[in-house]
């Protein structure tokens, strides 16, 4: 049976959120936290190789333990198990002190098929995490794929490069990134939200899986995240004075400071 | 005491939302304008189990407690009140009742299929000489060998034109001559089963509803719900359980309403400010909020109730009186904030107002709801 992994954050709801000026992190109390966008389109792919390979599909996060509300979203949505690290040695752990941890648990896994995450998360956007840990398993990853196929325990795709179609055979384990608006994430039923509360999550702590020292997400991360500050993005407004012709001519310059360079104007050359 | 929603509670809210703003968002305008429904939108319900939102599992159903329900039932309603119609009718007034007073046999034969929208079920009572007065009704049914003949018509009827599985209300002659009111489960395709013209409504439109004219309608005696004479108990006790979802809807017409009335309130400037910012206006906002969240306890509190097998009777027609009565309040001060855009149909107000309106007059009018608590509270009930 093919066991299939799909990767998760749980992160706020973008629409409001602050931040605190005084330590530049983000504010995350009293804010709706949803799953990361981008990882929908992970999990609706790991479930519909789900129901077309009859496997078995486990979501997993690492977070603080209210993650374990994505995680119910997940099994509502149909996944099979889910795994929750949590541990407060684990916080503030940058992406390679993730990607350690998440190395840790499928060393303590083993049996795993297709890892599958999103493109990014929407509350940091790095994007490096499925890079660094097909790397740290030494399994292969492939992006931006836009079919796939599994046969006699080998994944066929076909990936977007650029302007070519790449076909790509490969064995299995690989780890998948998926892009966004691959695929059309599935509505959750409310039979899948009855059951989802009454499955178990699995947790996974430091202890779970003899965690080598280094995996201490405060002291240990190599990269500090300094600032965030709010982009505020603002117009700037110019009133053209003088006659048509002024004007027009001011227009035109403007356009072409800002690399437009073919304009028609309508005007005859005479004019 | 805890006011919070459970996480199961919370997650329903925000995946019934998702639901409703990606699947009916674009399709509740239409409904409205031409008055019709979509088969796909039925199918599309199914998907998600909002067809038997509180059957148990085994027959297909999601098994849901009653919070969920008036929280599914009020997110379907915020964006299409003619969905949350549909569903709502059918869920509470048509599957409760066969699951709650029918033989094994009747669950079995109809339950499955109500629970996965292939049937999809209503309750009419309402005739042309009974309306509030439901001891009323002149449908007669006789009783010729093992069946009986039925005669008849209803009106107004909810699901009129979809409806495949239908209660309905009828008079029979006791053995001692005087007449019993008793409750018959009809199917679409039964011989005699006339179903007449959609009606031209004020709101609701893509709810398609009905009169339904019985013609010596042979009905074998297993469609009997519960037993011969129970039929007006069990008609009253339906309705308790009908009205908190008619609150519920009454609820997210009325959230629907706020939520565009704050957001415009916000963008629009005169004086050179958003009128958000003067008092006339912030002060609907803050009267609109208020009576939506007390509506929202009052549903609450009602479907907790009925969970718990606690006495719901005068907390339903409470929450269905005051949720009704502030949704068309709401959605007129939601209009009046909108001003001049709020009266055009390129906007949502004026169909929010139209469809609040029958949520007062349906599943007993707010002056036979007062009634009821009345007599709860004299006969005790405090």
């Amino acid at each position: 049976m093919l066991k299939i992994f799909v990767l998760i954050k749980q992160v706020p709801y973008l629409h409001n959120l602050e931040i605190d000026r005084r330590t530049g992190t983000l504010i995350r109390e009293g804010v709706e936290n949803i799953i990361n966008p981008d990882d929908l389109y992970a999990l609706e792919l790991g479930l519909s190789l789900k129901e077309q390979y009859d496997g078995e599909i486990t979501a997993m996060t690492m977070g603080p333990p209210q993650a374990d509300f994505a995680l119910r979203e997940c099994l509502a949505m149909g996944v099979d198990h889910a795994i929750l690290i949590s541990d407060p040695i684990f916080a503030y752990s940058d992406t390679l002190q993730t990607t350690l941890v998440l190395k840790e648990a499928f060393d303590n896994i083993k049996d795993y098929d297709i890892i599958i995450t999103g493109s990014q998360t929407s509350d940091s956007s790095t994007g490096q995490m499925p890079y660094q840990l097909s790397e740290a398993l030494d399994i292969p990853l492939i992006t931006d794929i836009f079919t796939m196929e599994i046969k006699d325990h080998d994944f066929y795709c076909h990936r977007n490069f650029g302007h070519e179609s790449q076909h790509i055979q490969t064995g299995l384990p690989i780890l998948v990134r998926t892009q966004r608006h691959f695929n059309e994430p599935r509505h959750i039923s409310l039979k899948g939200i009855k059951r989802a509360f009454e499955k178990e999550i699995e947790m996974y702590n430091f202890d779970t899986f003899n965690c080598p020292d280094y995996l201490d997400g405060c002291n240990q991360s190599p990269t500090r995240l300094v600032k965030t500050e709010k982009i505020i993005l603002k117009r700037k407004n110019e009133v053209i004075d003088g006659t048509t012709k002024d004007k027009i001519e001011r227009l035109i310059h403007i356009m072409q400071e800002h690399g437009i360079e073919r304009i028609w104007t309508g005007m005859s050359q005479d004019e | 005491m805890n006011f919070e929603l459970t996480q199961r509670q919370q997650l329903v809210r925000r995946s019934v939302r998702k639901f409703a703003e990606d699947v009916l968002a674009p399709v509740a305008p239409i409904f409205d304008k031409e008055a019709k429904y979509s088969e796909d939108i039925v199918k599309e319900l199914s998907k998600i189990n909002a067809w038997g939102i509180q059957l148990p599992e085994k027959y297909g159903g999601a098994e849901l407690d009653s919070i969920s329900y008036a929280i599914t039932i009020e997110e379907i309603s915020r964006i299409c009140a003619s969905t949350g119609l549909m569903l709502t009718v059918h869920n509470s007034v048509g599957a409760f009742p066969i699951y709650k007073w029918g033989t094994e046999e009747q669950k079995e034969k109809y339950l499955y299929d109500i629970a996965t929208g292939k049937k999809i079920s209503g309750f009419s009572w309402t005739e042309p000489n009974a309306g509030s007065d439901a001891q009323g009704i002149e449908c007669i049914m006789i009783q010729d060998g093992e069946d009986f003949i039925l005669n008849g018509s209803k009106i107004f009827v909810t699901n009129g034109a979809i409806g495949s599985v239908l209660l309905i209300g009828t008079r029979y002659k006791k053995e001692n001559g005087q007449s019993g009111i008793a409750i018959l489960i009809l199917e679409k395709d039964m011989d005699g089963y006339e179903i007449g013209q959609p009606e031209e409504k004020m709101g609701m439109r893509g709810n398609i509803t009905t009169s339904l004219y019985f013609h010596n309608i042979r009905v074998p005696k297993e469609n009997v719900l519960g037993s011969l004479g129970e039929g007006f108990r069990i008609a009253m006790l339906t309705l308790d359980v009908g009205r908190i979802g008619i609150a519920a809807q009454a609820l997210g017409i009325a959230q629907a309403a706020y939520e565009h009335a704050v957001e415009y309130s916000k963008g629009r400037i005169q004086f050179k400010r958003p009128i958000s910012q003067f008092q006339g206006i912030s002060f609907k906002l803050a009267e609109m909020a208020t009576k939506i969240d007390a509506a929202r306890l009052l549903v609450y509190r009602a479907a907790y109730n009925k969970d718990k097998k606690e006495r719901f009777s005068k907390e339903s027609a409470m929450c269905k009186y005051y949720a009704g009565k502030i949704a068309r309040e709401v959605t007129q001060e939601a209009i009046q904030i909108h001003g001049g855009y709020g009266y055009m149909k390129d906007l949502p107000l004026e169909r929010f107002h139209r469809d609040a309106a029958v949520t007062t007059i349906y599943e007993g009018t707010n002056e036979i709801m007062k009634l009821i608590i009345a007599q709860q509270i004299l006969r005790g009930n405090l």
